[in-house]
């Protein structure tokens, strides 16, 4: 382990450097964008993407907790939902900007900024019910109950609701993903960002829980 | 071994309900006031007329369902509190299966949100002058919205009744959740609204359906762990 | 909403649930067959626990309790305040999770899952009210039709007046009564459908001697079939005993 965590952030680091020398000078400026503007969409979809990803851990976590009632599984589980909440809030900020400089407001309405800050609000809900409860195994089952019933709902927002909205309300807004047919070098930036950001969850999760997995030793060996 | 069924063990929780809530009309009380202040305050503020006509859609849909819904929280997330608070929470543990106590909740959140859309809606379309022209649309959406409304509240009511208990952590654990519903609510409802045609409430229609219908089957699940924890 | 008892205020002979007829010594005097007799072939279950232990925080409750509650027998928890005698209750009745430990139920030879042994299992405590609004006669309605049994009004009347509630003060709201009444109708609920295993804490609190009487009669009755176990400070209580767990702070 000692000999992974040696170079393993390292090369994060470098690919994130990478990655940011990329957006900026590497991939072209985008057409139909408003100057460099779209030079920030390759932080703010990896950013939602990992917010995304985020809940599905913490979905996993919540029900193998339910399951083994391991407090490390609910360690898991709360760290993924911390990471999700940091993640959800750049990717609204990063939108938001995006929004401003494009279109001019901060905040259109458009279908997927709603979700994002839908699922910020899970993730603030989620927290504000393990600050409500003070036995820790009742916490850890109250917050993974909430967190599974809260991901079961997350769909409609997401695929269903889009599609009731473009029906209702013909005048759509461009997503901000841009067009599909992006040029070539803006994909591999993208791309790599992507991967960048999914490696930097997954270091900051793992490292988050190998401290819970630290303190419970502890703990264990104080209890006998 | 139980010689009765599931259904009448629901049903004999939701007449307890019921009957105490006659009896003390804690929640009834909180729910009529707040419809009823709400509904003359905008009604005086607003009423038919300070409405564009380009707008009256949209706003007064929209208004019917802010009402409703936040008329309906004060008394739906008390269902299982006042369990706790007048220590009857344990004894009703062991005595009636999670299913039946879930169910018989749910069935009494129902019967609120049904009382109160009846005391609401006709009030609010005479004061407001709000025409709908899809009667029986209209309806089919109360009925499908309050399931998914009543479902909802109630698993987080449980899980509350479970933690602080605060009204105020039971509207921050329910508005990501509720908003969805409501979304489609009030365009169900500006739908029905301007067609008296069935086709154009369905897309809304749909949508609250499977969330009511994936909702209670996560409810099913999870209500015997928060129960029991 | 009907349902009210009969207003004839005589008793008639006891309904056909209720069994045998037993000797006179019912502490109302009247040589009535008792409500409480258990004559039903009752399952006998055993409630094994091994290794409970508590902890709250920092704060120890319970340390590495191990044992049976036995048909036949009466087991008296005892120990000074706050040593854990109802976290102990709570944690034979599955309303707490021990830190450390298990609580199995066996019947016939084997582990009975919660939903069964749930309902063969009747416990009175200080924290577990009855409803307030409701009478007296419509908690018990209540608790028999939740548990899907099917009492008539009749025997539930029977069996609230074996407790000592007087029939007049049956169609009053709980709330209005008295706090010995009150630990009456829980004590009632309790045992409305004829348990296997009975826990009871503090059973006497706020109860007159008459009140203490009727609470002895009722463990020696359940004591023939099923396993009862007393949680209490009180030495009138503790001598119930056939065996003892000791907790200490």
């Amino acid at each position: 382990m000692t000999k992974r965590s040696n170079w393993w952030p390292w090369l994060l680091g470098a690919w994130m450097a990478v990655v940011i020398w990329a957006a900026f000078y590497y991939a072209p400026a985008a057409r139909g964008f408003k100057g460099e503007s779209a030079r920030i969409v390759f932080f703010h979809v990896p950013q939602a993407w990992v917010a995304v990803l985020a809940f599905c851990v913490n979905l996993v976590a919540s029900i193998r907790y339910l399951r083994s009632r391991h407090p490390l599984d609910d360690a898991r589980a709360a760290t993924a939902a911390r990471l999700g909440l940091v993640f959800s809030v750049l990717a609204t900020v990063t939108g938001s900007v995006f929004a401003r400089v494009m279109w001019g407001s901060f905040w259109n309405w458009d279908p997927r900024e709603v979700s994002i800050v839908i699922l910020l609000l899970v993730y603030a809900a989620y927290f504000a019910l393990r600050e409500a409860v003070g036995d820790p195994e009742r916490r850890s089952s109250l917050s993974a109950s909430y967190a599974i019933l809260a991901f079961v709902t997350m769909p409609f927002l997401v695929f269903v609701v889009p599609r009731i909205y473009w029906s209702l309300h013909p005048d759509t807004l461009i997503n901000a993903r841009g067009s599909i047919d992006m040029e070539s070098r803006m994909v591999q930036t993208l791309l790599g960002s992507l991967v960048g950001f999914t490696a930097l969850f997954f270091w900051l999760y793992s490292l988050d829980v190998r401290l819970a997995k630290i303190r419970w030793a502890r703990r264990e060996r104080q209890g006998g | 071994m139980r010689a009765s069924n599931w259904l009448s063990e629901s049903l004999a929780v939701l007449a307890k309900d019921l009957r105490s809530e006659l009896r003390s009309r804690v929640a009834v009380n909180a729910v009529g006031l707040f419809a009823l202040t709400t509904l003359v305050a905008v009604a005086y503020q607003i009423g038919p007329y300070r409405i564009h006509e380009d707008d009256r859609p949209h706003l007064l849909a929209a208004l019917l369902w802010i009402i409703l819904y936040f008329a309906a929280a004060s008394g739906l997330s008390r269902v299982f509190v006042k369990e706790e608070d007048a220590h009857t929470a344990n004894t009703l543990r062991l005595a009636a299966r999670p299913g039946a106590v879930f169910a018989g909740k749910l069935l009494f959140n129902l019967v609120l949100l049904a009382m109160l859309e009846v005391l609401v809606v006709p009030l609010y379309c005479a004061l407001m002058g709000y025409a709908i022209a899809g009667v029986l649309p209209f309806v089919a959406l109360l009925v499908a919205g309050s399931i998914a409304l009543a479902a909802t509240a109630t698993i987080i009511a449980a899980i509350i009744s479970r933690a602080s208990g605060s009204g105020t952590l039971f509207a921050i654990l329910s508005v990501p959740l509720v908003l969805p519903v409501l979304v489609f609510l009030i365009q169900g409802t500006r739908a029905a609204a301007a067609s008296s045609e069935m086709a154009a409430v369905v897309p809304a229609l749909q949508a609250i359906v499977s969330l009511a219908g994936v909702t209670l089957i996560a409810a099913t699940f999870l209500f015997p762990v928060v129960w029991h924890d | 909403m009907g349902g009210r008892p009969p207003g004839v205020a005589t008793r008639s002979t006891p309904p056909a649930t209720c069994h045998e007829s037993t000797s006179a010594d019912s502490d109302n005097g009247s040589g009535r067959p008792e409500v409480f007799a258990i004559l039903r072939a009752v399952k006998a279950v055993r409630v094994e626990f091994a290794g409970i232990a508590k902890r709250y925080g920092n704060r120890s409750v319970l340390t590495g309790l191990s044992g049976a509650l036995v048909p036949g027998t009466v087991t008296a928890v005892v120990g000074p305040n706050g040593s854990g005698k109802s976290t102990f209750l709570n944690i034979l009745s599955g309303l707490i999770r021990p830190t450390r430990g298990e609580v199995r139920y066996r019947g016939d030879g084997a582990d009975l899952e919660r939903q069964h042994w749930l309902a063969l299992l009747g416990v009175a405590a200080p924290d577990m009210a009855v409803y307030e609004e409701l009478t007296a006669i419509e908690n018990l309605r209540f608790f028999a039709r939740v548990r899907g049994l099917t009492h008539d009004d009749g025997h539930l009347a029977a069996l609230l007046e074996d407790v000592g509630l007087a029939r007049r003060e049956l169609a009053r709201p709980v709330a209005t009564y008295s706090s010995g009444m009150k630990q009456r109708v829980k004590l009632a609920q309790a045992i409305v459908h004829e348990p296997a295993v009975l826990l009871l804490d503090e059973p006497s609190s706020n109860l007159d001697e008459a009140g203490h009487r009727m609470v002895a009669n009722l463990v020696a009755r359940f004591r023939l079939r099923a396993a009862v176990a007393v949680a209490t400070n009180d030495p009138r209580e503790m001598v119930w005993g056939d065996a003892r767990i000791e907790l200490a702070l």
